[in-house]
């Protein structure tokens, strides 16, 4: 390969060094300490809902079964966001400022590696851990919906048994009835759709941390500045409703990614329907409002002097 | 051509609102030949990482220009013949030596058994085959700056730029570092080194020019500059009393001086590493 050649081929964008970069950051990630244990801690968390469901009381007894798989879901579907949200936040608002500070982004930048590549690369392997440790979640969720899904169609059977072996009344059509709504319920679609969702959810908060971080090299900053968008995206809705007349509060409101959006626990525990119309719009916002942040912390971060 | 070539490079930093700004490098005209190591020498603060920097693009210069091999630095093809090594690099602590040079490897295009190689080569070459395996975390300083300096190496580039390469090496380390420099040398590479240790510089640069705050006050080869063409040292052994007597008549009698007259002394650098070598050497016998 002749020089010439060599130089045409390392000019352009390359998807390639972005993957590259994106796997780097992913293993560096998934070999700290501080995401282990909280990795951790969210797997504990999320498989301890069937023990705290069994506090459900006060209902009516053929309902017990619905109402702990709802709580299950509830809380199932709060630890993942929780969580994600940490570890998108935590992982993120470090990325760039620990490279600075190591000199690693110097090594990187001497390479034929154009900043954009660099910048989505660390995004990308923001958005990859992520994507893992919601799967990671996910499947524990998963098993403790089978599981308590599996203990509620034993504890329906074995009432039944205990009635035939009383000599009382069995009605079987009514035991299957509750045996296919337990199904029903445990497996529930509405879930993928939510834990979908709560992915792009993330994925959005961490390009805001990353575009906080091409400007600002304070860890703790860029932490303060996610949590604050988390936490206001999360009112935007309502602060909408409330000043929907006035058109300055709209415009200023447009700039905060409304979270809420994202959020169908209710509907999924209401049992409403959740087309999958609805999830590809709200998905399109997340993913419309993420580029503009990235290409945002592009522009930020092309002309900055490291 | 030049492997680096500025023409009135100049650097000033913001220093925030209404604080001024900060001259760090001055109208720098600089050439630094292909195949020859160049040092720039200066105090803490001189410019010499900000003229690297701006080599690298990683800063843009207020004023003036830089050229690699006759590309612009601006441009990303300037780096394809470039490897860096900055001051005290720290790397991925969670990566072990392998996978770091695997990374830098991937990022210039090898891969497959190409890359294996080369992973193979560079270990060998900075000594660290021992600590493939072992994580960065781990590593020592003198570990560390061995790595770096493979991972500046491991797309066989034209130019390497290494920003105090010796700096918090121990004297054994900066040798062996010294001694790279040189066999990079024979290997054709063109390398240019910052320090502020002038004796190690010394011994590798062909070249070296001295920066003051941002400008440029000394230039040129070492030897020119270090060697005192007026003065000349004769050593001898086993001079007796009346033989050095009959020396010091000689000189006057033809009408020079006698500035002085001493016993050679070796340099501390010298006397610890030939005390750490036979330490070394008598260990290994007695294995």
């Amino acid at each position: 390969m002749t020089e010439q050649t060599a130089s045409r081929e390392w000019v352009g964008f390359s998807l390639r060094r972005v993957w590259i970069i994106a796997v780097n950051t992913l293993t560096e990630s998934m070999r700290q300490k501080v995401y282990n244990i909280l990795l951790l801690f969210a797997l504990v968390v999320i498989a301890s809902a069937s023990f705290f469901s069994q506090f459900s009381f006060g209902e009516e007894a053929e309902q017990v079964a619905s109402v702990q798989l709802k709580f299950i879901k509830d809380f199932g579907l709060g630890a993942l966001s929780v969580f994600g949200m940490l570890i998108a936040i935590v992982g993120t608002a470090q990325l760039i400022p620990n490279e600075v500070e190591n000199r690693t982004i110097y090594t990187i930048l001497a390479k034929p590696v154009r900043r954009f590549e660099f910048l989505l690369g660390k995004y990308s392997g923001s958005v990859l851990l992520i994507f893992v440790s919601l799967v990671m979640m996910s499947m524990m969720f998963g098993a403790e919906m089978a599981f308590k899904q599996q203990k509620l169609v034993g504890e329906v059977l074995q009432e039944e048994q205990d009635a035939a072996a009383r000599g009382g009344l069995v009605d079987h059509q009514e035991i299957q009835r509750n045996i296919t709504s337990i199904r029903a319920d445990a497996l529930d679609p509405n879930l993928v759709k939510g834990v979908i969702l709560i992915f792009v959810k993330l994925a959005l908060l961490a390009a805001i941390t990353l575009l906080a971080s091409t400007f600002s090299t304070s860890m703790v900053f860029n932490v303060t500045v996610a949590f604050m968008v988390f936490f206001t995206g999360h009112l935007v809705g309502t602060a909408k409703e409330l000043w929907e007349h006035s058109a300055f509060a709209r415009y200023c409101l447009a700039l905060i990614p409304d979270l809420g959006m994202f959020n169908v626990a209710d509907d999924i525990i209401l049992g409403n329907a959740i087309p999958w119309l609805h999830v590809a719009k709200v998905a399109l916002y997340g993913f419309v409002y993420l580029a503009t942040v990235v290409a945002a912390s592009h522009f930020i971060f092309s002309d900055r002097e490291i | 051509m030049d492997a680096i070539r500025t023409e009135s490079l100049t650097k000033k930093y913001a220093l925030g609102w209404r604080r001024g700004k900060l001259l760090a490098l001055d109208r720098l005209t600089l050439h630094v030949h292909e195949g020859e190591v160049y040092g720039l020498l200066g105090p803490n603060g001189s410019g010499k990482s900000t003229t690297l920097k701006l080599i690298l693009d990683l800063v843009a210069p207020t004023e003036g220009a830089v050229w690699v091999f006759d590309t612009p630095a601006t441009k990303v093809a300037s780096r394809l013949h470039i490897g860096f090594l900055p001051e005290n690099p720290y790397f991925y602590r969670y990566l072990t030596g392998a996978e770091t040079l695997e990374f830098y490897g991937q990022l210039c295009g090898l891969s497959g058994t190409a890359m294996q190689r080369r992973i193979d080569e560079l270990l060998d070459l900075v000594g660290l085959e021992h600590a493939r395996d072992r994580r960065l975390a781990g590593y020592s300083k003198g570990m560390l700056q061995r790595i770096g300096l493979a991972q500046a190496l491991v797309h066989d580039p034209k130019l390497l730029l290494l920003d105090e390469p010796t700096a918090g090496v121990d004297p054994i380390g900066s040798k062996d570092i010294r001694d790279m420099i040189l066999r990079l040398k024979e290997m054709g590479k063109t390398v240019l080194l910052s320090s502020h240790l002038l004796a190690q510089v010394q011994d590798v640069c062909d070249r070296i020019g001295v920066l003051n705050l941002g400008r440029m006050i000394l230039e040129g080869e070492v030897d020119k500059l270090i060697s005192d063409q007026r003065r000349l040292s004769i050593t001898v052994q086993d001079l007796s009393e009346p033989g050095r007597a009959k020396v010091e008549e000689a000189v006057l009698s033809v009408g020079a001086k006698m500035v002085s007259v001493e016993h050679p002394q070796t340099t501390l650098e010298h006397l610890f590493l030939d005390a750490v070598g036979r330490d070394e050497r008598g260990a290994g016998e007695h294995d």
